[in-house]
């Protein structure tokens, strides 16, 4: 590898980086005040809030594609294969 | 006969009265799931009850327990690729199984965060569980900002025939389950260990728009076969066999949008997933929750997945083997999947009726969606993929006292 591949190689995941850190400096400008916070209050608005039934469904879901997991250490058993 | 008993059990189970203290915050939550898929010769049928119940002990701890099992049964391809001029799939066999999980978690909440720790138990004839996790949370900024970062680590054993000293070739597939985990002479346990690895940015932008970001990173070592599955490899039918390491890797990111002039939020999100046995994947889901009135909402949902094929799958071992390895997951090839899915909640009780009671809220949700799979590269001998439709309803009970 040359050293100009060995450069962009190394590009992308500091760049990533880079971005991230520009993100949560972002972040720090929101400022939303707890009176304004009514609409954040409901279950649609928070992510996992989709309670018990939402867990169904990703277990029906995470038997049926390779992909799935990694939220969680649970390896298999159900027998749903 | 076993499904209609466990029919039972879950109508049973969704009518549990309402008992808990109402002298601190509880939650009592009876779910039920039925999952169906059919299509040929080859269905499944797998009916999920589950109760969990959560209660605040004092200011600072909360508690939850559940229970939750999964009743199968089906008829399923236990030779995958058999030759003959009869149909492969028509060599399905018929399997019936039931497990259960038993789970157990504390949280510890402090002024802008929380620690969370938890155990699991899974049970089956043919397969046991452990798995512990352990997660923190902090609220920074004025609570704009959140971070979540979590660890969790599960103990499997599998059952499988006593055939280690044998080449992969050579195994056979497990004809039962009979035996497993009763000190029978022809029968192992087989250890799968997985570690997991989670991390999460939330971000509140404005009054109306919330932002997740999210990673995990997650290492399986050891057995990661369905033992009853053997494989056509040209001259004979051997127990699949897969690599007994696997790292997975996935990115998230989600929103939560409220839209105003409609009263109604809106849910996109997109995750992109690549492991080691370089299966790729993305999907990409977008949800409509439209609140209707004071008590109820319902919510419309459309997803597409779509992933590679594992590197040592092949659609026929005899005249295009991978390697080593061979596989007759088809959950393994490429596929892509459809799902649209809608559901209605219902509060029919709730905190702004005056006058004391136990039962602070009720609230009623029922859910259920289609789901269709495509398997382009994955037969059955020449026969295609039957069974690729699918369907699932879930009906809820959650209680608040």
């Amino acid at each position: 590898m040359d050293s100009r591949s060995s450069s962009e190689a190394h590009r992308s995941p500091l760049a990533l980086v880079a971005l991230l850190l520009l993100a949560c400096s972002l972040a720090g400008c929101a400022r939303v005040r707890p009176d304004e916070r009514a609409l954040l209050a409901d279950p649609a608005m928070t992510f996992g809030g989709e309670g018990t039934p939402g867990a169904h469904e990703a277990h029906v879901l995470s038997n049926r594609e390779a992909a799935f997991g990694g939220a969680e250490a649970r390896g298999g058993g159900c027998g749903c294969n | 006969m076993q499904l209609n008993r466990a029919t039972l059990v879950a109508l049973c189970l969704m009518s549990l009265p309402a008992w808990a203290s109402a002298q601190d915050r509880a939650e009592l939550d009876t779910t039920v799931t039925l999952f169906r898929e059919s299509g040929g010769p080859l269905e499944m049928t797998v009916i999920t009850p589950s109760v969990d119940i959560a209660a605040a002990a004092g200011e600072h701890v909360e508690v939850r327990g559940g229970w939750e099992a999964d009743i199968v049964s089906g008829a399923s391809v236990a030779i995958v690729d058999a030759p003959g001029e009869v149909d492969a799939v028509t060599s399905a066999t018929r399997l019936d199984d039931l497990r259960h999980t038993a789970r157990f978690g504390m949280t510890f909440l402090g002024q802008r965060t929380d620690l969370t720790v938890a155990y699991q138990y899974g049970h089956e004839s043919d397969y046991r569980s452990h798995s512990f996790d352990l997660n923190a949370r902090a609220e920074l900024a004025e609570r704009n900002t959140v971070f979540s970062v979590g660890y969790a680590r599960g103990f499997d054993r599998v059952c499988d025939l006593r055939q280690e000293s044998l080449a992969a070739p050579e195994r056979q597939r497990l004809p039962g389950s009979g035996g497993c985990f009763a000190g029978a002479d022809d029968r192992i346990a087989r250890d799968l260990e997985l570690h997991t690895l989670r991390g999460a940015w939330s971000q509140i932008w404005s009054p109306i728009l919330v932002t997740q970001l999210g990673a995990s990173a997650q290492v399986l070592n050891g057995f990661q076969v369905n033992p009853y599955r053997s494989v056509w490899l040209g001259n004979a039918a051997a127990q699949e066999h897969h690599p007994d390491n696997r790292a997975r890797y996935a990115a998230d990111l989600g929103a939560r949008i409220y839209l105003r002039r409609l009263d109604a939020i809106l849910q996109p999100s997109v995750r992109v997933h690549r492991d080691t046995w370089d299966i790729r994947s993305i999907t990409g889901k977008l949800s409509y929750v439209q609140l209707v009135g004071e008590r109820g909402r319902f919510q419309v949902t459309g997803r597409y997945y779509q992933q590679t094929s594992a590197t040592f799958f092949s659609d026929d071992y005899g005249l295009r083997p991978r390697g080593q390895y061979f596989t007759g997951d088809r959950e393994l090839s490429a596929m892509r999947s459809y799902l649209a899915s809608g559901g209605f909640e219902y509060q029919a009780l709730g905190e702004d009726l005056e006058g004391e009671r136990a039962l602070q809220t009720l609230q009623l949700v029922a859910r259920g969606g289609f789901l269709f799979s495509r398997f382009p590269d994955y037969r059955y001998g020449t026969a295609e993929v039957p069974n690729g439709r699918s369907f699932f309803v879930t009906l809820q009970v959650d209680m608040h006292f």
